[in-house]
């Protein structure tokens, strides 16, 4: 039997160097392995402890997925400082090998998982450009309701109706969004009908009023009412209001449904103006038209 | 229409009579919420009086109520207006109860800090400096006292809330809007519905200025009350389109005393800011 060394010469030096490098396995000691978890421990009780002073002194005035995100970079932190000071020690290793190892780990995970890598650079671009926060009511897709959180990888919606969607990053991104709340003041438009022989002057001078006595109609920009159109059963009246946006919060608010038109309703009406409802008149040429089967004149 | 309450003498908040009387005639009366309309069609008025007062605490005006009641032997802070009754259990063996006027930015919720006084327009030229007097909306604060701190308990008002934008949709701000008339002189109001600012106008432009509106933020309002509640500020005219509004801390004649400052009793984490910058014009 021929000795490995005679048929492999070159993959004997290789090993043998391999061997002689033995700070790429390490010399690692019980000691530096206690140190190790030791010093995890530590970085994850720091990162708990300052996440706690962070909710108590901060809770009331950010938001709180902004806090989770602050506090999840305090942790990364700590946890990197962790490793940086111990594993160099304990594995022996060059940062140049460190580095290397996590090049690879990195390409490798970036191609086996393009989805994703593409929800993550969704979501940093949606941390970056920030068109919205969390308490945001937002509409996008098929989906509309209030932003609970953004995450890494997806944004977690919930709905008017309490069900909780959660939506990839790159689809929301990608997609168009409309938030309800990102300026402070939204306008609502709304139409009544009132009867042709109505007085018109004296329809919007009731609305008017009552708009005016609304708390949260704004006083500027001042509410329209005005004749949008004359259709074939009424004249149509619409008014344009403001509103500010932390009161209508969504899209399609019911506290004006159930606060302002009773009240145009009850008041149109307590001035005698009706809200008529759609009829027709019609007009024979015949006053006295023959049906199939009679004669005219036959009963 | 009657009052009770018992004051604490010797106070930094002692009043010397517990009920003023006032020509309601004089009063530029609105319609409120929470008071009967035909309250203001008598003669006369009988009115709260802000100060501290013991423990066991009645106000009562004919619509409105405010009272501790035990249940139990636990206080209960009691508020009735107008057949609503607003009932708040205290857990705290609390010393004394203090009622203020406090910044009018609270009700119906806060939706704003800011507080926007539109008055009739006013033009100034470069270099002038003119003080007059115009009125704001009054919120009523009840707070309980513990070992000298200050808690609030509630908030209502007898004045009608309107909201404005100030700026635009995008880039503004909302306002609590109030409508004020220009004085030259200190005007009669009552002190429940409206206070006094005494507001000094200050051109530093090149240029003549209109103005018709003040935007002042409520993280600053320092308020007194005494005979009336008012407060001091200054509006400095830094070009045609840009001012700065600035609270001061000197009380204005007839208010000796100093009003709880809402945001310290909240224990926000934010001191009083010193001055608004009105940059979406002036009138």
């Amino acid at each position: 039997m021929i000795p490995l060394p005679q048929v492999l010469p070159n993959t004997t030096i290789v090993i043998s160097h391999l061997s002689d490098e033995t700070n790429v396995i390490g010399t690692s000691s019980p000691r530096e392995i206690v140190l190790l978890f030791a010093s995890l421990a530590i970085a994850y009780l720091l990162g708990l402890a300052i996440a706690h002073y962070l909710k108590l002194k901060l809770s009331h005035r950010l938001k709180p997925d902004q806090l989770h995100l602050m506090n999840r970079v305090i942790m990364a932190i700590l946890f990197l400082v962790a490793f940086a000071i111990t594993i160099p020690a304990l594995l022996d290793l060059s940062y140049t090998l460190i580095l290397l190892v996590s090049f690879g780990i990195i390409a490798i995970i970036g191609i086996s998982s393009q989805k994703v890598i593409s929800n993550m650079v969704g979501g940093l671009a949606l941390v970056y450009e920030h068109p919205f926060a969390s308490g945001d009511f937002i509409s996008t897709g098929n989906v509309s309701g209030t932003v609970v959180s953004t995450r890494l990888f997806s944004v977690l919606v919930r709905t008017t109706s309490g069900v909780s969607v959660q939506i990839p990053n790159d689809q929301i991104y990608s997609s168009d969004v409309s938030n309800y709340y990102a300026n402070v003041a939204r306008r609502y438009e709304y139409v009544v009908g009132i009867r042709y022989k109505d007085d018109v002057k004296k329809a919007i001078g009731i609305i008017s009023g009552l708009l005016e006595d609304y708390t949260f109609v704004l006083k500027n920009p001042a509410p329209d009412v005005f004749v949008n159109d004359i259709d074939p059963d009424s004249v149509r009246v619409m008014f344009r209001i403001w509103f500010p946006s932390v009161w209508a919060k969504t899209k399609d608010d019911i506290s004006f449904q159930t606060e302002i038109l009773p009240r145009v309703k009850a008041a149109l009406e307590a001035a005698g103006i009706e809200i008529p409802y759609a009829h027709r008149e019609i007009l024979f040429a015949d006053p006295h038209p023959a049906l199939p089967g009679f004669r005219a004149g036959q009963k | 229409m009657w009052w009770c309450g018992n004051i604490l003498h010797g106070s930094p908040w002692r009043i010397p009579f517990p009920v003023l009387l006032v020509d309601s005639a004089a009063i530029n009366a609105q319609v409120h919420h929470c008071v009967s309309s035909h309250l203001l069609q008598t003669r006369t008025v009988l009115i709260l009086v802000y100060g501290r007062y013991d423990r066991g605490f009645s106000i009562t005006e004919e619509k409105i109520n405010l009272r501790i009641e035990q249940a139990d032997t636990i206080p209960v802070y009691v508020r009735e207006c107008k057949g609503a009754r607003i009932e708040k259990y205290l857990a705290a063996d609390y010393d004394a109860i203090h009622i203020h006027p406090v910044e009018p930015v609270n009700l119906p919720q806060e939706i704003t800090h800011h507080l926007e006084i539109s008055f009739p327009p006013i033009v100034i030229p470069s270099a002038a400096k003119k003080k007059f007097y115009v009125t704001f909306p009054v919120e009523i604060g009840v707070f309980f006292e513990i070992r000298g701190e200050m808690n609030i308990l509630d908030i209502f008002s007898l004045v009608p809330t309107k909201f404005s934008l100030y700026g635009l949709p995008g880039t503004g701000i909302i306002t609590r809007w109030h409508r004020s008339g220009i004085f030259g002189d200190i005007p009669v109001t009552d002190m429940h519905r409206e206070g006094v600012l005494e507001l000094t106008l200050i051109n530093n432009s090149a240029t003549t200025a209109e103005v018709s509106r003040a935007v002042l933020d409520s993280y600053g309002m320092q308020m007194f009350y005494g005979d009336r509640v008012g407060m001091t500020a200054t509006m400095e005219i830094i070009s045609p389109l840009i001012a700065s509004t600035t609270f001061a801390a000197l009380p204005p004649r007839g208010c000796p005393h100093r009003s709880i400052d809402l945001y310290a009793a909240r224990k926000f984490a934010i001191g009083p800011r010193k001055s608004f910058f009105m940059e979406s014009g002036m009138a």
